[in-house]
This record gives C-alpha cells, sequence and structure tokens, in this order.
C-alpha cells in the first residue's frame, strides 16, 4: 500500500498563554490507513514534528478510558479509532471533549465527572446481611438487565455528547447515570433506596438525545440506564408524604358583578394568550440580544476591610473565589490593584490594555507601569506613554458597612 | 533566587468546550437522535404559532393542514420518547424509530386527508 498524506488538525492551547486555543495544522505520511490509530498520529507527530503536544493514553486497547477524545465531530477512543475510520477526504480533526476544562491541548479534567458519580453514589455498598460474595448466575434475569452496564471505562465520551450536561449545571450525566443504573438493577447492593433518590432527579434532565448511546465505545446505553431509573422509581421508590399545609382561608368578596363563568372563560383566554405572547417574544427577544452562555456570571466578591487598605497607596490584593461553568466549578485567583487617595477608591484589573501583560505600580514614581512594552500609566489610569490603546480598565466596586467588594 | 512573574501565574484551565465549538465536524456528524430531539422542540414552537393562526383565522385549509402536519409530526416524535421511556420498545432500534415513526405518521394523515377532502 503506497503512503498517503494526511492533514491532521489537532487542537492547542497551552495553559501558560491561556485564551481560547485552536487548531494547529500537521502533515503525516500514513503507510497502511487500517492499522494506523488515532494515537499512532499522535505520537507520530509528536516524536517527529511537535514533541509539546500533551495527550492522555495508557492501555492502547480500549481498556482504561483515558484517550477520550472528539475525533472528526464524534468522540471516540484516539486507540480504537483507525485512519482508514474517517473519510479520506476530510482532514482528521482531533479536539478535547465538550464539557470538561481543558488543562492542555487534548488533556481534560476529569474530576467533574468523578464528583458526579460521587453524588449518584455510584459505588458499590453491599447489603449488610451477605457474609459470602453473592453468586449471580449468568442468565440470571438482572444479569441480563445489567448487560454490558459494567463494562464502563469511564472514558466521559458520553459526557461529552449531551448537550444537557451543559445547560443544566445540577445533571449528573450519562456515565455516573449508567454506573447508578448497573448498581440499582443489582440484588446485591445495599444503597437501593439511597441510590435510587439520588440519581432519581437527574434523570428528569435526560431529553432522549441518545448521543451518549451512539458515540459509547463499549456498547452501553445511559439512555436506557437514564429510563430504568426512572421506571424502577416509579413503583420502588419510598417517598415520605409531606404533610400538606393548606390553609383554610375565606374566599374575598366578590368586588365587581361579573357571571363565574364568563370571568373564567375571560381569564382563561387572557392567560393562555399572555403566555403565548410572552413565550414567542421571550423566545425571539433571548435568541436575538440574550446574553450567551459563556458569558461568565458577574458576582461581588469580598476585597477586605476599606481600613486595611494605606491611605494614598496602591494596594495588590488577590481574590480567590468559584467560578461555576457548565457542570462544574473552578478556583480562581485574580489579582485587583486597589488605588486609595483620600475618599476615591480605584479599584483596577492588572492585565495591560495593550496585550495583557501585567501592570505593577511604582511607588517612586507614582505610576503603574506594563514591563511587556512600557506601558506608563498615571495614577487615575491615563496612559502616559508607550502603546496601551486605552486607559487602565476598572472594575466597578461598592462598600457595605467597611467592606469593599468589587464585582467580577 | 527570585521568582519571575511568569513562573508565578497559576495555572489557568480553559473552560470547558462546548457542543460544535472548535469542531468543524460537528454538525455534519449530528446523529439521528438529536435530530429527533430538536426537530420535536422546533415543531412544537411551529404548533404554538399554527395554533394561534388557526384560531383567528379559522376556515383556513392550509393553515389546518399544516397545523396537522406538524401536530402530527410533533406527537410520532413523542411517540418515540414513550416507547423509549418504557422501554417498549428496545434502546437498539432508537434510530429507526427517529425516521419509521414521523414517516408512517406523515403518511397516514396524509391518506386520512385526503379521504376527507
Ligand atoms: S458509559 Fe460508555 S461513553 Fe460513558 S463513560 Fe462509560 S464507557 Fe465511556
Ligand atoms: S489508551 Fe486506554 S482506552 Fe485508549
Amino acid at each position: 500500500m503506497s503512503a498517503t498524506k494526511r492533514n491532521v488538525r489537532v487542537f492547542r492551547y497551552d495553559p501558560a498563554v491561556g485564551g481560547d486555543g485552536g487548531f494547529r495544522d500537521y502533515t503525516l505520511e500514513v503507510e497502511n490507513a487500517s492499522a494506523m490509530t488515532m494515537l499512532d498520529v499522535l505520537l507520530h507527530i509528536q516524536r517527529e514534528q511537535d514533541p509539546t503536544i500533551a495527550f492522555r493514553f495508557a492501555c492502547r486497547v480500549a481498556m482504561c478510558g483515558s484517550c477520550g477524545m472528539v475525533i472528526n465531530g464524534r468522540e471516540r477512543l484516539a486507540c480504537k479509532t483507525n485512519v482508514s475510520d474517517l473519510p479520506p477526504s476530510e482532514d482528521i480533526t482531533l479536539r478535547p471533549m465538550n464539557h470538561f476544562p481543558v488543562i492542555k491541548d487534548l488533556v481534560v479534567d476529569m474530576d467533574p465527572m468523578f464528583n458526579k458519580f460521587r453524588e449518584t453514589l455510584s459505588f458499590f455498598e453491599p447489603k449488610e446481611q451477605l457474609t459470602e460474595p453473592a453468586r449471580i448466575a449468568p442468565d440470571a434475569p438482572e444479569r441480563e438487565e445489567i448487560r454490558l452496564a459494567t463494562d464502563c471505562i469511564a472514558c466521559g465520551c458520553c459526557v461529552s455528547s449531551c448537550t444537557m450536561v451543559d445547560h443544566h449545571p445540577d445533571y449528573a450525566g450519562p456515565a455516573a447515570l449508567a454506573r447508578a443504573y448497573a448498581l440499582i438493577a443489582d440484588s446485591r447492593d445495599g444503597l437501593f433506596q439511597e441510590r435510587l433518590a439520588a440519581a432519581l432527579p437527574s434523570c428528569h434532565e435526560c431529553r432522549t438525545e441518545t448521543n451518549c448511546t451512539e458515540v459509547c465505545p463499549k456498547g452501553i446505553s445511559p439512555t436506557r440506564a437514564i429510563k430504568y431509573i426512572q421506571r424502577t422509581a416509579l413503583v420502588q421508590l419510598e417517598v415520605t408524604p409531606k404533610e400538606a399545609e393548606v390553609e383554610e382561608t375565606e374566599a374575598p368578596p366578590a368586588r365587581w358583578e361579573v357571571d363565574r363563568a364568563t370571568f373564567i372563560r375571560g381569564a382563561g383566554v387572557a392567560v393562555i394568550g399572555a403566555a403565548v405572547a410572552v413565550t414567542l417574544g421571550s423566545v425571539a427577544a433571548i435568541t436575538t440580544v440574550g446574553p450567551t452562555e459563556s458569558a461568565a456570571a458577574e458576582e461581588w466578591v469580598s476585597v477586605g476591610r476599606i481600613a486595611d487598605l494605606p491611605q494614598g497607596k496602591v494596594t495588590t490584593v488577590l481574590l480567590n473565589y468559584e467560578a461555576r461553568s457548565g457542570i462544574y466549578s473552578q478556583t480562581i485567583s485574580k489579582p485587583v490593584m486597589i488605588s486609595r487617595l483620600s475618599d476615591e477608591i480605584i479599584c483596577y484589573k492588572t492585565a495591560c490594555p495593550h496585550l495583557g501583560c501585567t501592570v505593577h505600580f511604582e511607588n517612586q514614581s507614582d505610576e503603574f507601569r506594563c514591563a511587556c512594552h512600557g506601558g506608563t500609566f498615571d495614577r487615575s489610569g491615563s496612559v502616559i506613554a508607550g502603546p496601551p490603546p486605552r486607559a487602565l480598565d476598572r472594575y466597578r466596586h461598592k462598600i457595605e458597612g467597611d467592606q469593599l467588594l468589587v464585582l467580577i | 533566587m527570585s521568582v519571575t512573574e511568569d513562573e508565578a501565574k497559576p495555572i489557568q484551565y480553559r473552560k470547558h468546550l462546548r457542543w460544535g465549538e472548535h469542531d468543524p465536524n460537528r454538525r455534519a456528524n449530528t446523529p439521528l437522535g438529536m435530530w429527533a430531539w430538536l426537530w420535536q422542540r422546533v415543531s412544537a414552537l411551529l404548533i404554538v404559532v399554527l395554533l394561534v393562526l388557526h384560531i383567528s383565522l379559522p376556515y383556513k385549509l392550509a393553515i389546518q393542514f399544516l397545523l396537522l402536519l406538524t401536530v402530527t409530526f410533533h406527537a410520532t416524535l413523542g411517540l418515540r420518547v414513550i416507547l423509549l421511556d418504557f422501554n417498549l420498545v428496545s434502546i437498539r432500534h432508537h434510530r429507526t424509530l427517529a425516521w419509521a415513526l414521523p414517516v408512517v405518521g406523515l403518511i397516514a394523515i396524509f391518506i386520512v386527508w385526503r379521504c376527507i377532502y
């Protein structure tokens, strides 16, 4: 077989540089397309062209679940996907999985998924009365029911493929629910009710997209697992009934004379009409002018006591706060430069408006300086010298009691 | 030894990628089940619009026909979810359900319409 040239596009993200990341193109000679996996492709590029590419793998035989990534628009294991599995007309496109924070290039942080495993109690807890290992016959109904679900390698492909994971932060996601299902269906399990209760609310977020079922490299169907949990809960979940808190209230006397049926009919039409109008109007408004999901929510973060900020000085404070996005949250540290002159407090961002280097304050000259290209700003943040196109950016701030808060 | 500013910088993870972001082949690879989900939502909105039209312009045949078509399409996709919910059809056939139910429903409604008008 003669060698063919394939264009390989690899998503690159460097945590030291930050930003959005993007594809870098490589060209590779492929000797035998049906014997070369994506892992081979990556290893070739790493050895021969670019040693800085980061990706994960261990077993090479679809057992460890570490090489999950998005290959040409679909979640797959790099070690199980051959070059010949992709149409020859397409570039080979390798990109990290969705819905996991990207650490570097193709390597993602899988913690959000494992936290979801924990929340749905997806670990085995044997029934107390069992002293001997319970034997489940290969043809037992539960064994047939669970089928492949115990084969999950926690690769995260299903979590990446499911768009609902991104829209519902509390959603446990397909992988955790497939695991919960395998345990709920297991007669040796000692946490039946607890697990059912923990998993059920998440199941309502499933919209039967079946993306997870399509991509699972182990042939598991998390969709089916989720439906199973819901059906089981329907008949077996023990609900502790809440005391109904209905208070007897006197009906208010009618103010004007309208016949009851007419009123209800009128009100009904009005409510439905208003609902339709509001629904359509807001859908249209949100899609045209609303903020996109990617815009991080702003929040007020406390800097500390105002009295601790020395008069006339510029103090740099490191803020630590939790940022939530999608199904995970991340602790972020952000420096803020706070200038305090008599009564005036200004909170500056440390990123230089030129190219984003870190700006610092120089006490001797009473100026802000950027070390990269010599941008210089005065006490009010205006540019004195250098290439910055505008004054230093500021955070909005407010004072509550003796505390200073900034809007991040 | 002093630490330079760059070394002191904390490692910033990139915010998670989203469906279709930096993903040129994603849309072409969208599986059928996802389309079934999306089209059911789209048809729901269409039904709201057509229903309003139908109520305000009662005897327009075209609107009636479109409404019937949209409702059938929406309902058959709903049937797909119900069948999977109750495991009445194995998940193995989920792709077949996603196209066959709407096709059968639309053909049936077409025949009914021809019989009436
Ligand atoms: S269910 Fe399948 S796709 Fe999801 S984590 Fe397990 S092996 Fe991977
Ligand atoms: S390297 Fe272990 S699953 Fe691919």
